[in-house]
């Protein structure tokens, strides 16, 4: 029988594997906004788990939710990211250090 | 009574400020009326009070009349304390001050500052009677404070005058160190009495008797030291005299009032009205005694060297001070009080006398080049003549009575030092009456040195100068004679002044007194009376009938020549160590510690090492979005350690 | 081992191993089909936790919207295409320990002895005719309705922003602007130059 200390294993571990995802990125921005869903998921995972094992449908509505802000979130940081290439020719992350100290 | 006094006090106050604040509007002739007709009220009450007091027996006047602040237990007000002793003071300050007020309107006619003048001169006598008058120290010290403000005004009244404005700031620096010592001594009497009240301090003298302060000084005698050195300043004896004769660089008629006849004899009715204070140190008394005989001695040998008509005077006042600081050293204090009156008038008297002819030769005021004006002014000449041999003191003028009353008060005095002292002052008389005749003798008599341009405008001063020269000579001759016997001997003073009995001089001088007239025969056996003689005899010798031979004397002796005409160094000393010292200290002060320590330091400083410490945290902003979030991901590890491990009840414990 | 174990490990596996190499894929369009694998094992479990309307929304609107919507981003701009540079180096020890420490510090927390199955014991399985739609529904329309209808205007700001950040007005139009032309001066527009005269006849 799967507990819920599984599931939370489980979710902590994709939560983990998206922030290790963000920080060794060098890449280029599309890989932070894909693992930004990754850690989504992962919360959204861990809600609905408890969702269940608690017999509360609370969790899986807040999920809703989530996903909601999750899409909108997508959507702007995908116009801004047209923007920037449009306005600097590449998406590479080092380009967008303006704010150096 | 308290109405009449408050009169006396404020008559002049409320002239000064019409002609202070009114002056321009109100005119020339308004303003002196006003002004004149404040002095004469004061003038003719003061003699009401003498009358009333001193006359006919009346008892002392002492009421508070207004209480300034009070806090604890302490009280200070404003109040009269009228006795003998301040009578008296009263009807010398306020007559001296009327006829320098008539004198002013002569020698000041052509002056700008007119109405501004007026103004001082009776906001000085104002401040003069509040001091005269007053009844505890505060009130005293005020008035002190007061005369020395007026005396700065007045000595720099020709403020664009380059050497006038050095004056006037050398005077009140130079009293400000006196005041030093007097506000100390005042702190002292404040500290041990607890009040300010003259009657109470004397009536608890019994209880300060044996206490010492610092190791082994006796309290009394550092009061009473600490308040002579306020005297030192204000009655400019050594070594703080060097004031006086930069004072000279005021008009003539302020000379005559504040440096000759009322603010330089502050110090000396100080000293007077502290009598009891004062019999109870001898090493005060000492103190006193020999500081006045150096000041007396010395400066009249400066007397000798000057040639500017003023500072001759100047330096003659100088010496008489020395003379009734002697005599207070010595117990003596009515004839303190005595010279102080009878020196009031004839110096006064010397002071417009030479005003009037620095005036008559158009403000030219080298003696060398003066000479034969005896036939050309009339009036000034003989009351100079008066003037000059009551200061020299020659038989049955009024300087021979006080004079010879200090030198034998002396003479019986049995202070440690009083027999160099004796030799002192009778050497003084030799001096005193060379550099007066010197003087004398080279303005009014021989050949006329004056250019032939000055000499062709020279006559007679007008009345409004003559007028207070005829008035001054009249107590110069005969005020001696008459008021001797009552003032010193017979009780005028005796409720104001307390004399321990083991200071026997004054009673042997007592005992020994006939009577005025026999004092003029007697005069002839005494040492002074001919030191006098050869004192004139040797003036008329250099001044006219040899000149040359001082010329040879002044080749022959040119290292005291140097001496005596840079003034024993005084002024280079204190030009040297004081005003250098503190400007080096200022330049200290102002360059290493306030620009650069404070400034750069702290100020600048502070601002540097925030500005370090800020580019050290700086790159930690690196600009790019992935450090960020590891920084954020680490501080969420260190959170989750945190809440995980500690506190009381760990979620976890360790796992070792 | 029952199937519902199975399933889980299953599905389980796949997610990790598709993130993973979701993350160190150097190919962005392979980064992103490897995150929709990566979601279908997530609504695999979902559909085990008994949330299936949830399920099929995360494949439909997330995966069928916004993963195509990266798609579509990385085609139109080349990204795959163009060099990259790609340092990892550097900070992946640094990266993996910490999200190790992380992952340890959690599995403690969140172990067997806090939220196993003695504390939280499984719950019946749902009867068939158990329809999660309806539940949900229910909960949505009365007691959060307020949020719900907040998340549709949060949607319409979404949509505007996206097109106003985006939109480029056309770079050749003519449009007058009427302030500018009223305030021209004659200088703007004439400008007089004295020429010297020459001294050529015309010919006639």
């Amino acid at each position: 029988m799967i507990s819920l200390s599984d599931y939370l294993i489980l979710s902590s571990i994709i939560f983990c594997i998206g922030l290790v995802g963000i920080f060794i990125n060098r890449k280029n921005i599309i890989t932070l906004l894909m693992c930004v869903e990754l850690i989504l998921a992962a919360v959204n995972t861990n809600f609905i788990a408890f969702s269940h094992f608690l017999g509360n449908e609370a969790g899986q509505i807040f999920v809703f939710f989530i996903l909601t802000v999750a899409a909108a979130e997508v959507a702007i940081g995908l116009a801004i990211l047209t923007l920037m290439f449009r306005n600097r020719g590449s998406i590479d992350i080092d380009i967008t250090s303006s704010l150096k100290g | 009574m308290k109405l009449l006094y408050l009169t006396i006090v404020l008559a002049p106050l409320i002239g000064s400020f019409f002609a202070g604040f009114l002056g321009n509007i109100l005119g020339r002739k308004a303003t002196h009326s006003i002004t004149i007709l404040g002095v004469l009220i004061s003038t003719v009450l003061s003699f009401y009070a003498f009358n009333y007091h001193v006359l006919e027996g009346n008892d002392a006047f002492n009421q508070n009349i207004y209480t300034w602040l009070a806090f604890g237990d302490l009280s200070i007000s404003v109040g009269f304390l009228v006795d003998n002793l301040t009578a008296v003071m009263l009807v010398v300050v306020s007559f001296v001050s009327l006829m320098v007020h008539i004198y002013t309107i002569g020698y000041m006619h052509d002056d700008d500052g007119y109405t501004k003048f007026f103004s001082y001169i009776s906001l000085f006598t104002f401040a003069m009677f509040m001091l005269v008058m007053s009844n505890n120290f505060m009130q005293l010290f005020f008035g002190w404070e007061a005369v020395g403000l007026v005396s700065y005004l007045l000595i720099g009244f020709w403020h664009h005058k380059e050497s006038a404005v050095e004056a006037n700031l050398k005077a009140f620096l130079v009293n400000r160190v006196g005041d030093l010592g007097f506000l100390l001594g005042i702190a002292l009497v404040l500290m041990y009495f607890n009040t300010l009240d003259y009657v109470q301090v004397f009536n608890n003298l019994n209880n300060i008797a044996g206490i010492t302060i610092v190791d082994d000084w006796s309290l009394v005698t550092a009061i009473c030291i600490l308040l002579f050195i306020g005297a030192m300043g204000k009655s400019a004896q050594v070594p703080l005299h060097v004031w006086l004769p930069g004072s000279m660089e005021g008009p003539t008629p302020i000379s005559a009032l504040i440096h000759a006849a009322t603010m330089v004899t502050a110090g000396i009715f100080m000293v007077s009205r502290m009598s009891p204070l004062f019999e109870l140190s001898e090493t005060a008394l000492m103190f006193v005694m020999i500081i006045g005989a150096i000041t007396a001695l010395f400066m009249g040998l400066l007397g000798i060297v000057q040639n500017d008509i003023k500072r001759v005077v100047a330096y003659s006042t100088l010496s008489q001070l020395g003379y009734m600081t002697v005599a207070l050293g010595v117990s003596a204090y009515s004839v303190a009080i005595f010279h102080l009156m009878t020196h009031a008038f004839f110096k006064a008297l010397l002071f417009l006398a030479a005003g009037s002819v620095i005036v008559a030769m158009h403000h030219e005021q080298d003696i060398r080049k003066m000479g034969g004006l005896k036939s050309k002014m009339p009036i000034t000449y003989w009351t100079s003549l008066i003037g000059t041999l009551a200061l020299i003191g020659f038989p049955g003028f009024a300087g021979f009575y006080s004079k010879d009353m200090i030198i034998e008060a002396v003479r019986y005095s049995q202070l440690p030092y009083a027999d160099w002292v004796y030799i002192a002052v009778i050497a003084g008389v030799f001096i005193t009456a060379f550099y007066s005749f010197r003087m004398f003798f080279m303005v009014f008599h021989g050949q006329s040195r004056v250019d032939k341009h000055t000499e062709s405008h020279l006559h007679e001063s007008p009345w409004s100068i003559t007028i207070p020269l005829i008035a001054l000579a009249i107590p110069s001759a005969f005020i001696g004679f008459y008021t001797i016997e009552p003032m010193l001997f017979t009780g005028w003073l005796e409720s104001a002044i307390i004399i321990d009995p083991s200071h026997a001089s004054m009673e042997i001088l007592k005992s020994n007194f006939i009577s005025a007239l026999e004092l003029i025969s007697h005069s002839i056996v005494t040492w002074p009376f001919w030191m006098m003689f050869l004192g004139v005899i040797t003036a008329w010798v250099f001044s006219l009938y040899r000149t040359e031979w001082a010329d040879w004397i002044k080749n022959k002796f040119k290292g005291l020549n140097y001496i005596l005409e840079s003034l024993y160094g005084f002024d280079r000393l204190n030009e040297i160590f004081f005003v250098n010292g503190f400007k080096r200290l200022g330049e200290f002060f102002w360059k290493v510690t306030d620009a650069g320590f404070i400034d750069k330091t702290l100020v600048n400083g502070s601002a540097k090492l925030a500005g370090f410490f800020g580019s050290l945290i700086r790159p930690i902003q690196t600009g790019f979005v992935y450090h960020y979030a590891f920084f954020m991901i680490l501080s969420l590890l260190f959170i989750l350690t945190w809440v995980l491990y500690s506190g009381e009840n760990p979620l976890l414990g360790l796992p070792f | 081992m029952t199937s519902a174990q199975v399933l889980f490990y299953t599905f389980s596996f796949f997610l990790v191993a598709s993130s993973l190499i979701m993350i160190f894929a150097k190919n962005a369009a392979k980064a992103v089909l490897f995150l929709v694998l990566a979601f279908f094992s997530v609504a695999g479990l979902w559909i085990l936790l008994e949330a299936e309307f949830l399920a099929i929304t995360l494949i439909l609107v997330y995966v069928g919207a916004v993963m195509v919507l990266f798609l579509f981003v990385i085609k139109m701009l080349n990204i795959d295409k163009s060099t990259l540079r790609a340092r990892f180096a550097g900070y992946l020890p640094l990266g993996l320990i910490v999200a190790a420490i992380i992952i340890a510090e959690m599995t403690m927390v969140l172990g067997h002895e806090q939220f196993g199955l003695n504390i939280y014991p499984a719950p019946e399985n749902a009867s068939a005719d158990y329809s999660n739609i309806t539940v949900l529904a229910l909960q949505l329309y009365t007691d959060y309705v307020y949020p719900f209808e907040l998340a549709a205007v949060l949607l319409l700001i979404a949509i505007i922003a996206a097109i106003a950040l985006v939109h480029r007005p056309e770079q050749n139009r003519k449009k007058q602007d009427i302030s500018e032309q009223v305030s021209v001066s004659a200088k703007d527009r004439v400008r007089i130059v004295s020429i010297a005269k020459e001294n050529k006849e015309v010919k006639k």
